[in-house]
C-alpha cells in the first residue's frame, strides 16, 4: 500500500494485492482526498496518520476482494491502519536500521517495522517469512503501486 | 461613665484641685435586639441553576467525519483465477500449504544482490486507451523477478536487451522485431508467448516459419518453454485439416507453403481464429501481392508479430507490406519515407550487435582476392567475350535474363573451370582448412550452387565435410547439424545460401567462407550470423573469395556502394549491413552495356532484377 500527495488535491492511495511471488492479483486506488482547514487544525500532527491510515488505508482494505495476509505500507503514518483491521500491517523502511526490538524485523534484506500496540505482528511475519521466494524484494511492488497511482491521477485529472 | 467601684465622684473647681482615680474597668454588653441575634446565626447558603438566555448563534459546530472518496479497482486475470478457485483461495489465505523455497539466509543474500540489478518493466503500448488496460501492464512485475520465479524458469539468464525485447513484445498487439541475426529473436518471441499465455492474454498461437526452421523452433520451444505443448502442421491433407481446426492446441507451427496451401481451402466458418500470429523470417511476405502475403493477412488473429533480421532487403515497399500485415496501415497504402520512419519508430524494435553485444567476440571480415588459374582465366575470358558479343547481337530483344545468364556462367567459372577442374578458390580453401582442422576448429562454407557444394565435397574429404542444402531430405538435415556439432573430426559444413542462411544456430563454428557472392549483402550477413551469434565464444573469421578482374569484383563494388541507402528508413539503430540487391540497370552496368547504347533496354521493365 502506498500513497502519493498530489499538488493541491490532497492524497491518493493504492493497494496492490500480490501473490507470494509478486504476481499482481488485484489493485484498488482512491480518488484524491484533501482534508479541509478545520481538519488540518483539529487533527494537527495526527492528520497524516488519519488521512493515510484510517481514511485511505481502511477504505482500500475494505474494497479489495482478495484479502492479503500482510499489508506492507511505504509510509510510517499508514501503520495507523492496523488500529482498524485485524490483518498485520508492516512499514517498509528502506533506510532504517534493525533495532532488534519486537517492533522491527529484517525480511529479505529489508527492514519491517510494526505498530507498537500490536507486537504479535512481528512474530506472525517472522513465522511466515520462509514462504517468501528467495529473491522477493518487498520494495519493488511499491514502485508498481506508485506508477499505477501516477497513471491513474494523470488519467483522472486529464 | 461607670466604674467597677461605685458611682464617679464630682471634680472641684475652687481652691484646691482634687484628683480622683477612676476605675475604667467597665463592663460592656450588647443591648438585646433582633439584629444581634441575627449576626450570631450561620449564614444559609444555597444554589440554583440559571439557564442561558439564548444559544450563541455564531459558534461553529464540528464533528469528525470521513472525507468522501471513490475507488478505482482492477482484478487481474490471476486474481480472478484465485477467486474462482476455492482451493487456490484457501492456499492464499493459509500459507500452511505453501512450501518453503529456500533458506532465508540465502534469500537475504540474494535479495541484497538483486536490489542492484536492472529491472525491466513492461510499459503500456501506445494504443492502450482505457485506464484498466494501462494498469494491467504497469502492475506487472519486472521481468527479471517474474522469470526468476518458481513458475517460469529460464534455462539461461537472458541479456538485458533481450529482457527489453520480451517486455516490448509482451505489450504489443502489432510488433515487428527486427533484431539483427543472432541476437535471439526466437528466444524473445517464445518467452513473450510464454508470459502472455501465463497471464491469460492469449490461448491459441500460430507460428509460421520456413520449413527448414521448424525443427529449430521445436528445439527452442523445448529449451525455453518446455511446459508448452507444440504441434506441427504436417502429414496428409486430411490430417493437416484436422490439426488446423482442432481446438485446444495452444501452439501450432506451420511452414509458409502449407499455410498458403491449406488455409484458403478451409471454409470460412471452419477457419481457425488465433490470438497471436507470428511470422518468422517475415521477409517472406515482402511482396504484398504474393499469395503468401495475402493468405497471411487473411488469417483471423488478434495480435500480429513479425520476426525478421532484414525488414528491408530491396525496396521500401517490402516494409509497407509488413506494416500491412501488422494492420497498422490500410490496404494498398502508399507511404513516403517520413511516414515509414514514423511507423518504424512505433512498431519496429531493432537492435544490432554493435549496440547491444559489446562483449561479443568480434566478427573479422577479410576479402581473399584471388587470381584465376590459367585454365580458369582462359575459360573466363572466352565466355565473357562471347557472351558480350551475343548480348549485343540481341539488339532490342535483350532482356535482363540474358545478362543474368552470362553473369551466372562467369561466376561459375570463377569457382572452378568445368573442363580442367582447376580452382584457385579450392586451393586457398584447402590451405585454410588444413590450418583450421589442425587446430580442431570448424568452418561453414556457403555457395550459391548445390553443384559447387557437391563438387567441393568430393575434393575436401580429408576434412570430413558435410552437405546441407535443398537437395538433402528434410529428415536428414537435423542429423547433419548434430553430427557437425558433435563429431570432432568433422571440420566443414557445406551449405547453400537458400537453405542454410536463416534460422540455424551454428555458433560453435569459428570460420565462415563465402565461396561465391550472393546478390544481396543482407543474405550474406544472415549466412555469416549462423556462426556469429549469441553463444559464440571466439572471434568469427569471415572470408570472402573474390577473383580479381572478374564479374565478382564488379558485383562487390556495386554492392558496397549501396549498403548505406536504407539507413534513412531504419535510422541510427541500424548498421550498414542492410542493403539492396542489384537492380536491372546495375546488372546491365556490370558489362557496361548501357554506356554502349543498348537501345533495347526499355524492354527490360521497370522492376528490379532481384536475383535473390
Amino acid at each position: 500500500m502506498a500513497a502519493l500527495e498530489v499538488d493541491g488535491r490532497g492524497y491518493v492511495g493504492g493497494l496492490l494485492v500480490t501473490s507470494r511471488s509478486g504476481r499482481p492479483l488485484e489493485f484498488q486506488c482512491t480518488t484524491p482526498v484533501k482534508p479541509d482547514r478545520t481538519q488540518e487544525i483539529l487533527y494537527g500532527r495526527t492528520l497524516r496518520a488519519w488521512v493515510l491510515g484510517e481514511l485511505i488505508g481502511s477504505t482500500l482494505f475494505s474494497r479489495v476482494t482478495i484479502k492479503p495476509d500482510l499489508v506492507v505500507v511505504h509510509d510510517k503514518q499508514m501503520l495507523e491502519l492496523r488500529n482498524h483491521t485485524q490483518t498485520p500491517v508492516a512499514f517498509l523502511d528502506d533506510a532504517g536500521a534493525d533495532t532488534g526490538t519486537n517492533h522491527c524485523r529484517s525480511i529479505g534484506g529489508r527492514q519491517l517495522h510494526f505498530h507498537r500496540d500490536h507486537p504479535d505482528d512481528s512474530d506472525f511475519v517472522e513465522s511466515r517469512a520462509h514462504l517468501l521466494p528467495c529473491k522477493a524484494d518487498l520494495q519493488e511492488p511499491m514502485d508498481r503501486v506508485r506508477e499505477a497511482l501516477t497513471e491513474t491521477v494523470r488519467t483522472v485529472l486529464a | 461613665m461607670m466604674t467597677d467601684d461605685g458611682p464617679p465622684q464630682p471634680l472641684s473647681h475652687a481652691s484646691h484641685t482634687v484628683c480622683t482615680a477612676a476605675n475604667l474597668s467597665l463592663s460592656v454588653d450588647t443591648a438585646v435586639c433582633g439584629f444581634n441575634s441575627a449576626l450570631q446565626r450561620v449564614p444559609l447558603l444555597d444554589t440554583r441553576v440559571l439557564p442561558l438566555i439564548i444559544q450563541p448563534a455564531l459558534v461553529p459546530s464540528w464533528r469528525p467525519h470521513n472525507i468522501p472518496m471513490k475507488c478505482i479497482g482492477l482484478t487481474l486475470p490471476e486474481g480472478v483465477e484465485l477467486l474462482v478457485s476455492t482451493d487456490a483461495k484457501k492456499t492464499a489465505s493459509d500459507g500452511s500449504q505453501s512450501r518453503e523455497i529456500r533458506s532465508r539466509k540465502i534469500a537475504a543474500t540474494e535479495a541484497n544482490g538483486h536490489r542492484r540489478r536492472k529491472r525491466t518493466r513492461v510499459k503500456p503500448p501506445p494504443g492502450a486507451v482505457s485506464l484498466q488496460d494501462r494498469l494491467f501492464y504497469l502492475l506487472q512485475p519486472p521481468l527479471e523477478t517474474w522469470l526468476a520465479g518458481q513458475e517460469l524458469v529460464l534455462p539461461f539468464e537472458p541479456f538485458p536487451f533481450q529482457y527489453e525485447g520480451i517486455a516490448w513484445l509482451f505489450s504489443r498487439h502489432c510488433a515487428l522485431l527486427a533484431d539483427e541475426m543472432g541476437l535471439g529473436k526466437t528466444m524473445q518471441a517464445i518467452t513473450g508467448i510464454r508470459l502472455l499465455l501465463r497471464v491469460g492474454q492469449i490461448r491459441k498461437i500460430l507460428l509460421i516459419c520456413p520449413k527448414p526452421l521448424i525443427p529449430n523452433w521445436r528445439r527452442e520451444f523445448r529449451l525455453w518453454a518446455e511446459e508448452l505443448p507444440v504441434v506441427t502442421i504436417e502429414g496428409s491433407p486430411a490430417r493437416r485439416r484436422m490439426l488446423w481446426t482442432m481446438p485446444g492446441i495452444p501452439i501450432l507451427i506451420a511452414n509458409y507453403e502449407l499455410m498458403t496451401r491449406d488455409l484458403p481451402d478451409i471454409p470460412n466458418e471452419d477457419r481457425p481464429m488465433f490470438d497471436l500470429l507470428v511470422l518468422d523470417e517475415a521477409q517472406r511476405i515482402k511482396n504484398r501481392n504474393s499469395l503468401t502475403a495475402q493468405v497471411a493477412r487473411s488469417i483471423d488473429r488478434r495480435r500480429n508479430w513479425a520476426l525478421t533480421g532484414t525488414p528491408i532487403e530491396n525496396r521500401t515497399e517490402e516494409l509497407v507490406s509488413l506494416f500491412e500485415f501488422l494492420d497498422v496501415v490500410p490496404p494498398r497504402a502508399v507511404l513516403n519515407a517520413r511516414q515509414l520512419s514514423k511507423l518504424a519508430d512505433e512498431h519496429i524494435l531493432r537492435r544490432t550487435k554493435d549496440l547491444v553485444m559489446a562483449d561479443m567476440p568480434p566478427r573479422i571480415d577479410r576479402d581473399a582476392e584471388l587470381q584465376l588459374s590459367d585454365a580458369q582465366e582462359s575459360a573466363y575470358r572466352t565466355a565473357e567475350d562471347e557472351g558480350i558479343v551475343q548480348l549485343n547481337d540481341l539488339g532490342d530483344a535483350i532482356t535482363v535474363q540474358h545478362v543474368f545468364e552470362l553473369v551466372l556462367r562467369l561466376k561459375q567459372i570463377t569457382n572452378f573451370d568445368p573442363l580442367t577442374g582447376e580452382s584457385t578458390k579450392l586451393e586457398r580453401l584447402t590451405a585454410d582448412m588444413e590450418e583450421i582442422a589442425a587446430s580442431g576448429g570448424k568452418a561453414i562454407l556457403f555457395s550459391q550452387w548445390t553443384k559447387s557444394l557437391d563438387w567441393l565435397e568430393e575434393r575436401l574429404q580429408p576434412f570430413n565435410p558435410l552437405i546441407y542444402h535443398g537437395g538433402v531430405p528434410a529428415k536428414m538435415r537435423e542429423p547433419v547439424l548434430d553430427r557437425f556439432r558433435e563429431d570432432p573430426d568433422t571440420h566443414l559444413l557445406l551449405m547453400s545460401y537458400g537453405t542454410g542462411a536463416v534460422g540455424l544456430n551454428l555458433q560453435y563454428a569459428g570460420y565462415v567462407f563465402l565461396f561465391d557472392r550472393w546478390w544481396n549483402p543482407a543474405v550474406e550477413d544472415q549466412a555469416i550470423n549462423r556462426a556469429h551469434r549469441i553463444g559464440q565464444k571466439n572471434p568469427v573469421i569471415v572470408t570472402r573469395f573474390i577473383c580479381a578482374n572478374t564479374i565478382e569484383e564488379r558485383i562487390d563494388r556495386v554492392l558496397r556502394e549501396k549498403r548505406e541507402l536504407f539507413e534513412a528508413i531504419l535510422g541510427d539503430r541500424d548498421n550498414d549491413r542492410v542493403s539492396l540487391s542489384l537492380n536491372t540497370d546495375e546488372i546491365f552496368g556490370l558489362f557496361d552495356l548501357k554506356a554502349r547504347g543498348v537501345e533495347g533496354a526499355r524492354s527490360i521493365g521497370p522492376s528490379n532484377a532481384n536475383a535473390a
